[in-house]
C-alpha cells in the first residue's frame, strides 16, 4: 500500500517488546512546482549566494549561521556547537503512555506515517496491533528523524500502525491566549434552535473523497492549456474618461457640498478618538483661526 | 462623485470624490484632495525624485490598505518613473515620481492618504540626501518625552556643528532631520552616525531610551529608530496625512514650539490636522524647507 521507499527504520519498543519496523509517509502532497526561468532565453536560473558588500559570490565553506539578537548585531554559531546540541541518535520509537484518542485535539498533530514490520517482526508487530485495537488506545512515543525529536501517538488503523508526529505543548497557542477573543454573547433559544436544525441538516460522516483542492486543480489545467498551445492573454485594465471636464476646485467644492459642513474644523470632539484635542484652548488659540 | 478635471494642461478623471475615508472624523475624499492641492506647493519640493511608494486605503482608513511600490501601470502617460534595483524582486521596481499638483491628485485619487519616501534622491539611490531619526514612545510614554529626547539630540548635533530639524510623525512618534544635501554620504555612514547616536542616548539614560528594535524593551521607554538610514527604507513624508482616527499629518516644527511643548507638558500641542497645517503653511510658509537646502558634512 504504501508508496515509494521506508524513510527510516528503527524498532518500537515497550516494556520489554522490541519491534523492528520501517517509517512510510501517509500523505502524498503534490504541489504544482513551477522554476525559474530567464525571459529572455528561458534557461533555468541557478541560486548563488552574493556577498552585498562586493557583490562577489560566497561558497558554502564561506557561509557561517548568525542569529540575529538585534539589527545588525548576530551571534554566530558553527556547525560543531550545532552538533552537541543535537538530540542523540536514536532508532527506538519508545512507547511511554497509552491514552484514548479523544484526548487528543486535533490541534496537536502534524504529520502522518504509516508504521509497517520489519524483516522477522510480523508476530511481534501484530501482538502489538491487536492489542492496541482491543484497548482502544493511543501509544504516545517519542523518535529522532533527520535530527529532530519528534513526540508521536500510534495507533491501529485499517489492520497497520499508524503514526502521527505531534507538536509538543509549548509550540500549541492556547485559545486563552488569543489577543481578540470574542467576548460572550447572549443568544436567544429560538435562535440557537435555528442554528442547530441548520447543523442537523448537514451532518453526515466525513468523506474525504467530496473535498478536492481546486486551486491546484486550476493550475494544472492552466499549465496542460498552455502546454497545447493555447494562447493566454490578460485583458489590459479599463480606464475612461467620461464627462466635461472641470476645474479642480469646482469639483472638490461641488462634491464638499454634498457632503454638509464642508470643512470638519469646528466638529472637535469625536469621542474615543485617542488622538482627539479635547478643546481648542491654548498656544494655538483663537487668533489663528478666521 | 466622479468628475472630470483639468489641472493645468493635464487631465485627470476623479472618481468616487464623496466616499469618506475617516469615518470617525467624517472626512472625506474630496477633503483628502483638497488638503493634498492646498498643500502641493510646499510638498511637492519634498517629493521631487524621490521614489513614491503609495500606501493605499481604498476602503479608508479603518479598512486595509496596502503598500504599493511599482507604479500601477494605468498611470498617466505624462507621469515620471524611476527604476530602483529591488533585491527583493532580483530586478528594477518603476517607481512613481510626483513633480507636479496633478501628479500629486491623481496618487491622493488612489486613495493613498499616506505617502512615504526615500532618504535618497533619483537616481542616485546610494547617496542619503539627509538622516533620519525615529523617536517612537513605547507603551507609557508621549510625544513630549520624544520632543524632550529630541531637543537633547538637537543640543548634540548642535555641539558637532550639525542642524536639525523636527517634525511630528503624525502619530504618536517625533522626527528629526539632519540634511546633509552634499555628494559624500553613503548610507553605510549615515546609519553608523545615527545608530552611534541612538547607542550613545541609550547608554546615557538606559531607563528611558533604547536602540534595540525589540518590542519587549521598548515598554516605558522610547526607541530611537536609527534603522532607517537604509537605501531600503521608507520614512513617511513631510506633510503627508496619517491613516488615524482623525486626519492628522506630519507637521514640521520649530524648535520653539517643541520647547514650548515639553515646557508645559501638551502632547495635544504636537498634534496638527489637515486644516490647520494648511493654515500653519498660508502663514508661516515651509518650516521644513531647510532639509533640502542646508548643505552638511557628516563629522
Amino acid at each position: 500500500m504504501p508508496v515509494g521507499r521506508a524513510i527510516w527504520s528503527g524498532s518500537v519498543s515497550f516494556g520489554l517488546v522490541n519491534i523492528p519496523v520501517k517509517l512510510y509517509t501517509a500523505v502524498r502532497e503534490e504541489p504544482v512546482r513551477f522554476h525559474m526561468l530567464h525571459d529572455q532565453d528561458k534557461v533555468r536560473l541557478q541560486r548563488r549566494m552574493v556577498c552585498p558588500a562586493d557583490q562577489k559570490e560566497v561558497h558554502p565553506e564561506h557561509i557561517v549561521k548568525g542569529y540575529e539578537i538585534a539589527p545588525d548585531q548576530y551571534v554566530v554559531v558553527d556547525q560543531r556547537e550545532l552538533d552537541a546540541v543535537l538530540p542523540e541518535k536514536s532508532r527506538n520509537i519508545e512507547i511511554t503512555d497509552f491514552v484514548d484518542l479523544a484526548s487528543i485535539d486535533p490541534l496537536y498533530y502534524d504529520r502522518s506515517y504509516y508504521l509497517l514490520p520489519d524483516k522477522n517482526a510480523g508476530k511481534a508487530y501484530h501482538l502489538l496491533l491487536q492489542a492496541m485495537q482491543t484497548v482502544g488506545k493511543v501509544g504516545i512515543a517519542r523518535l529522532v528523524m533527520r535530527n529532530r525529536e519528534y513526540l508521536a501517538a500510534i495507533r491501529p488503523l485499517e489492520g497497520v500502525l499508524a503514526l502521527s508526529t505531534m507538536h509538543f505543548g509549548d509550540e500549541v497557542v492556547p485559545a486563552s491566549e488569543l489577543e481578540q477573543k470574542p467576548a460572550a454573547v447572549e443568544v436567544a433559544q429560538r435562535e440557537l434552535q435555528a442554528a442547530r436544525q441548520l447543523i442537523d441538516s448537514l451532518a453526515g460522516p466525513f468523506d474525504p473523497r467530496q473535498y478536492h483542492d481546486q486551486y491546484k486543480r486550476r493550475l494544472h489545467e492552466l499549465v496542460e492549456r498552455k502546454a497545447r498551445g493555447e494562447q493566454i492573454v490578460t485583458p489590459p485594465p479599463v480606464s475612461g474618461h467620461k464627462g466635461r471636464p472641470v476645474d479642480l476646485v469646482e469639483a472638490l467644492e461641488a462634491s464638499l457640498a454634498r457632503i454638509k459642513g464642508e470643512d470638519p474644523r469646528p466638529r472637535r470632539a469625536t469621542k474615543g478618538a485617542p488622538d482627539a484635542r479635547s478643546s481648542s484652548r491654548g498656544s494655538r488659540g483663537k487668533s489663528t483661526r478666521r | 462623485m466622479n468628475a472630470t478635471v483639468n489641472i493645468g494642461r493635464r487631465l485627470l478623471h476623479l472618481t468616487n470624490l464623496d466616499k469618506v475615508l475617516y469615518p470617525q472624523a467624517g472626512f472625506s475624499k474630496a477633503q483628502v484632495l483638497n488638503y493634498y492641492r492646498r498643500v502641493a506647493p510646499v510638498l511637492l519640493p519634498h517629493l521631487r525624485r524621490r521614489p513614491l511608494t503609495l500606501k493605499r486605503y481604498p476602503g479608508g482608513v479603518d479598512q486595509q490598505f496596502f503598500y504599493e511600490k511599482r507604479c500601477p501601470a494605468h498611470r498617466p502617460k505624462w507621469l515620471p518613473t524611476a527604476a530602483v534595483w529591488s533585491k527583493h524582486n532580483g530586478a528594477d521596481i518603476r517607481f512613481c515620481l510626483i513633480e507636479e499638483p496633478a501628479a500629486l491628485m491623481w496618487v491622493a485619487n488612489l486613495a493613498s492618504i499616506e505617502l512615504h519616501t526615500y532618504l535618497f534622491q533619483a537616481p542616485r539611490v546610494d547617496r542619503p540626501t539627509m538622516i533620519a531619526l525615529d523617536l517612537d514612545p513605547g507603551e507609557g510614554c508621549t510625544i513630549v518625552d520624544c520632543a524632550r529626547l529630541g531637543l537633547k539630540l538637537h543640543r548634540r548635533l548642535a555641539a558637532m556643528g550639525l542642524e536639525a530639524l523636527a517634525k511630528t510623525s503624525g502619530g504618536k512618534g517625533f522626527h528629526m532631520y539632519v540634511p546633509l544635501n552634499s555628494a559624500g554620504a553613503t548610507f553605510e555612514q549615515t546609519k553608523t552616525f545615527a545608530r552611534d547616536l541612538a547607542q550613545r542616548l541609550e547608554r546615557e539614560d538606559p531607563h528611558r531610551v533604547t536602540s534595540n528594535m525589540r518590542r519587549d524593551l521598548r515598554r516605558g521607554r522610547i526607541f530611537v529608530d536609527w534603522s532607517q538610514n537604509d537605501a531600503h527604507k521608507t520614512t513617511v513624508c513631510v506633510y503627508s496625512l496619517r491613516a488615524r482616527a482623525r486626519p492628522t499629518v506630519s507637521t514640521p516644527l520649530t524648535w520653539a514650539e517643541v520647547q514650548a511643548a515639553v515646557r508645559r507638558g501638551r502632547p495635544e500641542a504636537l498634534t496638527f490636522e489637515a486644516w490647520q497645517v494648511a493654515e500653519r503653511i498660508e502663514k508661516r510658509g515651509d518650516l521644513f524647507s531647510q532639509v533640502l537646502t542646508v548643505r552638511q558634512k557628516l563629522p
